[in-house]
């Protein structure tokens, strides 16, 4: 609720609060679309961190737009990551499902700040490859709630609860950038795309003025997305430091899902960082990244609430 | 005399030493009026009676010679013949006819006041042949639109808009309702030259773009030039939008006003100093967000959003050689809620001054300012506090433009004049507060100057032929202070990174340039007294670019100037048509072809970061257009029915390296078919009914071929990398008013009257677009067990319901 967005997506909702004031009322209808279906693609979805556990890549393929069936795993690939140092960690689809895991023990750790990561997969005639590494990433400093009432009662929430928002502080430097995660209960909850949250230095983007500021509100804030939370909730923050490559696939994503609206912008692929090696076969489609984290958790206690602004 | 056009044309052929050469020939052309001795002239002013308000585009027609002219934007006239009596006519639509013998054997001064075919005055009134100015005129691909149509006709939500009332002209089309601007012939909404009093207007919409800026209370003569745009303009490359301003009612005090749905307006004139001078005042405020007020609660208490805009002009006539003319606009929309703001406005402010040397060579000399700015952020205004961001961007010009009418015999007539512009661009001005500690970015501000020079000469060959051909030569800097980076060519399409270090420019260093000469050409033949074959070609250009890669232009596009990484846009036209009146001249008909080729069209890399990004023009790709079509257009100007109705059929498309796979797409704005009509039927003294009815095809839109799940989200490809291959569905809408007088007068004096109106009356569900994305309603346990893709489609619609609205105007 109080995730402020200095973009097209506020300023669209300022326009649709005035418009439904003068009496237009604009308005978004589900409907039934025919669109051509294309030939199904290699979708890698993989993230290795710095911490300590399992590290999973899962594989799929790509389906008509429409498809009402489960989504196809991809079995059977050779699936491997190398890091700078020359180490083989190889990943395996041990259930038949297409999520190809490393490490079991929760002192396995794969990843390390400053380590360069090399993904290579094979399935049948095809090999893909992808590169990332992972980046510092800043501790979290403390994590806060204060008391809030929304002026008017959400549909899915209620109306008074708590805004949760953490506090930590960007390296000096300009350049690093983050990935912001919601956690709830201890698991992270980011399950459509308008829960991205990313920063290029404690900012939204390249071009604000931020370079070792702490997360300005907006971001520090955007852990509370869609209701306040209650007393006795399990709330936290997951920093993820990220490549400015993957920043700019994630803001691919968050652009391609929120294209209602006057001000959409042209719809075009997302941009992988998974190459066929044949570089005239089937385009794969996805991401594989790397991250260290942060993370900080906590019981709402409304005895140690802050006031209400 | 004749022989002067092949002099000026040879001069041309010769691109050396150009800026000397002009000069010469300026000079060779001032000095001309002394050449004529057994020719006397007749000149003056035409106005209108009533208000004393300047004519633009009154015919002035000589019987005895079956030749003429028309006033110029100011009511000037001039004709120079032989010695003898003539029959001089004055007609001009929805005035009645005036005739004046006029004894040529010493210069005369005649100034006319015309009066409203509505009003019965004295004057005699004759029939003669009519005259039939769109067949007559060398103008083609011109639509003029009396501001008396478009006040009758439907409009949104009652407000009587022109930028509105231009998307249903021959020709014109918008992405959609609420989008700022308007499209012609292929061309952008910033290619575009929108003039208010030859200022131009950086951004023509309030409310993102639900209504335009201009008050339709002051707003004299609007004038939409799309082709064969004559030499005098320059510096957009797809049309021309004049609009001028009313002068005030030089006879006596006067009063509009009205109370609309949305807006509030009133509207003061004034004469003074006995009639040699007036002025109009006019102001218009949106009230919503007072209306609104007592129904918000808590947090909404202190949102804001209005929009507002003042308008002024003053003139003075000295002597009856001199007028002199200020005008100025101030607009802003003002939004925000809790400590978010965001507002932008224009200003502007233009000074004139009207010279006649002679009855023969009229000078209109114009200066004036433009300033375009936006501001958004968060406790913008409270510098104490903790959490802050607030961001400006603003880009001004200011400008001298001196233009000259030597009206050397009816045959020749000779504009030449110049232009110098200044700009001074400032994209972004940035500061982030956060948890007390501040930072700034300010992005480094663009400087630049747009010099030209123009000589154009309309001729009459014969009776039958007419041509008009001049040119325009454009010169460009690109100034310090500055740094000016370079960009890596890398791969097409993909964000081109700077080279440092940049290069170093000081105060008033030219860091690069560019010239254009601009070639402008039209011929209207004659085929009958009622029908002409009108040809045209014009090369424009443009320094000035608005980035925007919106679906509409968003107030926070910003306007960016040429440099040594941004060409100047180019654009050919080539334009053929076919007038023809009947019925005497109750029915004008029009149909015209045209084919316009673009250079230098500015597009994005996917994911580009338009906004406070120092290094933008890493993220520009250059491509090129092409749009061709015709349209038809038949008119219906008496009678108790009027109005119009027009078909085009059209393409527009761009081609840039990377986009669709290097292939040509369609454009955003492209619509093949549209068809508007624009009906007004006067029932009675009282009761005037009107209807506007649009259909069109579809704007063009890309859908995703394949859908895949990535980190828990659903996601759409084309597996093709195509742009635009589908087509949203038709548009179409049909919009009723009625406009009903008041019996009473208004407080004993004044009048008033009532227009009620229907916007939608249908109540079709129009898209503004089709787009898809991840359905978020709550997955049942199966779905989350299955893992299925969540998909689906959504059609997005500005106003999704009919939208009557009642407004009153009165007038003392």
């Amino acid at each position: 609720m109080k995730k402020y967005k200095f973009s097209t997506v506020r300023i669209f909702q300022t326009l649709a609060l005035v418009l439904a004031i003068a009496g237009l009322s604009s308005c978004e209808d589900v409907i039934d679309l025919n669109t051509e279906t294309g030939p199904t693609q290699l979708v890698v979805d993989g993230w290795i961190t710095n911490q300590p556990g399992t590290q999973t890549i899962t594989l799929t393929w790509s389906s008509a737009y429409f498809d009402k069936n489960p989504i196809k795993p991809v079995l059977g690939a050779k699936v491997t990551v190398t890091d700078n140092l020359g180490k083989v960690y190889e990943f395996t689809d041990k259930d038949g499902t297409g999520n190809y895991t490393w490490g079991k023990l929760n002192t396995d750790t794969l990843g390390h700040v400053g380590g360069k990561y090399s993904l290579r997969i094979e399935h049948e005639q095809e090999v893909y490859t992808s590169k990332n590494e992972i980046k510092r990433v800043p501790k979290i400093d403390s994590l806060v709630y204060t008391n809030e009432t929304l002026p008017f009662t959400p549909d899915d929430g209620q109306k008074t609860g708590y805004i949760a928002e953490f506090y930590a502080r960007d390296f000096a430097g300009t350049g690093d950038t983050y990935w912001i995660k919601e956690v709830l209960n201890g698991k992270t909850n980011v399950d459509k795309a308008e829960k991205i949250s990313i920063a290029w230095d404690a900012a939204f983007g390249a071009g604000a003025p931020s370079d070792g500021l702490i997360f300005i509100q907006p971001l520090r804030r955007s852990i509370t997305y869609d209701s306040l939370y209650q007393a006795g909730s399990h709330v936290g923050v997951e920093l993820h430091s990220i490549t400015n490559e993957a920043f700019y696939f994630l803001q691919q994503i968050v652009e391609q899902s929120s294209n209602g609206g006057l001000f959409a912008t042209p719809i075009a692929n997302i941009k992988s960082n998974v190459i066929n090696a044949d570089p005239n076969g089937r385009k794969a489609l996805g991401y594989f990244g790397a991250s260290a984290v942060s993370r900080m958790e906590t019981v709402i206690d409304p005895k140690k609430a802050r006031p209400e602004d | 005399m004749l022989s002067l056009p092949s002099i000026i044309y040879q001069n041309f052929s010769m691109k050396n030493k150009v800026h000397k050469k002009w000069i010469v020939l300026l000079l060779f052309v001032m000095s001309l009026p002394a050449a004529a001795q057994n020719k006397h002239t007749v000149s003056g002013y035409v106005k209108d009676l009533a208000n004393g308000e300047g004519l633009i585009g009154v015919s002035v027609y000589v019987k005895e010679v079956e030749t003429g002219v028309v006033t110029n934007p100011y009511g000037f006239y001039s004709l120079t013949l032989p010695n003898g009596t003539y029959n001089v006519v004055f007609s001009y639509i929805g005035y009645q006819k005036i005739s004046k013998t006029v004894d040529l054997n010493t210069d005369q001064r005649v100034d006319i006041e015309m009066s409203d075919e509505s009003e019965n005055l004295k004057e005699v009134t004759i029939s003669t042949k009519k005259e039939d100015d769109n067949v007559r005129s060398i103008e083609m691909s011109v639509n003029k639109v009396e501001m008396k149509t478009i006040k009758k006709m439907p409009a949104l939500l009652g407000e009587v808009d022109l930028i509105r009332s231009i998307q249903l002209l021959p020709g014109v089309t918008t992405v959609g309702e609420g989008a700022s601007g308007f499209n012609v012939r292929g061309g952008d909404i910033s290619q575009n030259l929108v003039l208010l009093d030859e200022a131009p207007v950086y951004n023509s919409s309030h409310l993102f773009g639900f209504f335009s800026v201009f008050n339709p209370d002051v707003v004299k003569d609007v004038k939409l030039i799309k082709g064969g745009i004559p030499a005098q303009y320059g510096g957009r490359i797809s049309s021309i939008l004049d609009v001028r301003m009313k002068e005030g009612n030089a006879k006596k005090r006067e009063i509009n006003g009205g109370i609309g749905s949305i807006f509030s307006r009133l509207t003061y004139e004034q004469p003074f100093a006995a009639g040699k001078g007036s002025f109009i005042v006019a102001g218009r405020r949106s009230y919503i967000d007072i209306l609104a007020k007592p129904f918000l609660n808590k947090d909404l208490k202190d949102s804001k959003f209005n929009f507002y805009d003042l308008t002024a002009k003053v003139n003075y006539r000295l002597g009856n050689k001199d007028t002199f003319f200020a005008s100025g606009y101030f607009g802003k929309d003002v939004f925000g809620g809790g400590d978010f703001g965001f507002g932008w406005g224009n200003a502007t402010a233009t000074a004139r001054w009207n010279h006649i040397f002679s009855n023969k060579l009229f000078m209109n000399l114009t200066g004036y300012y433009s300033n375009y700015d936006y501001n958004l952020g968060q406790n913008e205004n409270d510098e104490q506090a903790k959490d802050r961001f607030v961001w400006k961007s603003k880009i001004i010009s200011k400008s001298v433009k001196p233009d000259f009418t030597y009206y050397i015999t009816p045959n020749n007539q000779l504009t030449f004049g110049g232009q110098y512009i200044n700009y001074d661009s400032r994209p972004g001005k940035a500061t982030a507060v956060s948890e007390g500690e501040g930072l700034n970015l300010d992005l480094p501000s663009r400087h630049a100057d747009e010099s030209a020079l123009y000589i154009a000469n309309e001729q009459k060959l014969t009776d039958r032929i007419s041509l008009q051909y001049g040119i325009r030569y454009s010169y460009y800097r690109s100034l310090g202070p500055g740094t000016e980076y370079l960009y890596g060519d890398t791969t097409a399409g993909i964000r081109k990174q700077p080279i440092f270090p940049g290069t170093e420019y000081g105060k008033g260093d030219v860091i690069k340039t560019y010239g254009n000469w601009e070639p402008r050409f039209a011929v209207n033949v004659g085929i009958t007294s009622t029908a002409s074959l009108k040809l045209s070609y014009n090369r424009m250009s443009q320094y000035l670019h608005l980035l925007s890669n919106t679906a509409a232009s968003s107030p926070l596009d910003v306007w960016t100037l040429s440099s040594s990484n941004i060409k100047p846009e180019l654009a050919d036209q080539v334009a053929a048509g076919w007038f023809q009146n009947f019925k005497d001249n109750m029915f004008e008909a029009s149909v015209e072809v045209y084919y316009k080729k673009l250079h230098n069209q500015i597009d994005y890399v996917t994911g580009s970061d338009l906004l406070l990004n120092q290094f933008v023009e890493g993220d520009l790709l250059t491509g090129k257009g092409r749009a061709y079509g015709a349209e038809f257009y038949l008119k219906k100007n008496k009678g108790r029915l009027t109005g119009w109705i027009s078909y085009t059929l059209s393409k527009t498309e761009r081609q840039v390296m990377s986009i669709n796979n290097d292939n040509w797409f369609p454009a955003r704005f492209d619509k093949p078919h549209n068809f508007t009509s624009v009906a007004i039927y006067e029932l009675n003294k009282r009761l005037t009914l009107s209807s506007n009815f649009t259909i069109t095809s579809g704007t063009p839109a890309t859908f995703p071929t394949n859908g895949y799940s990535w980190g828990g989200i659903s996601l759409g490809n084309n597996y093709n990398n195509v742009r635009n291959n589908n087509r949203i569905p038709a548009y179409h809408r049909l919009d009723l008013a009625a406009t009903l007088k008041a019996r009473k007068k208004l407080f004993g004096i004044g009048e008033g009257e009532w227009v009620f109106s229907i916007y939608n009356v249908y109540n079709r569900r129009n898209a503004f677009s089709v787009y898809t994305r991840q359905n978020d309603d709550k997955p049942t346990v199966s779905d989350r067990t299955q893992n299925m893709l969540r998909t689906e489609a959504v059609r997005y619609s500005v106003i999704g319901s009919l939208i009557p609205s009642v407004t009153y105007n009165f007038k003392f």
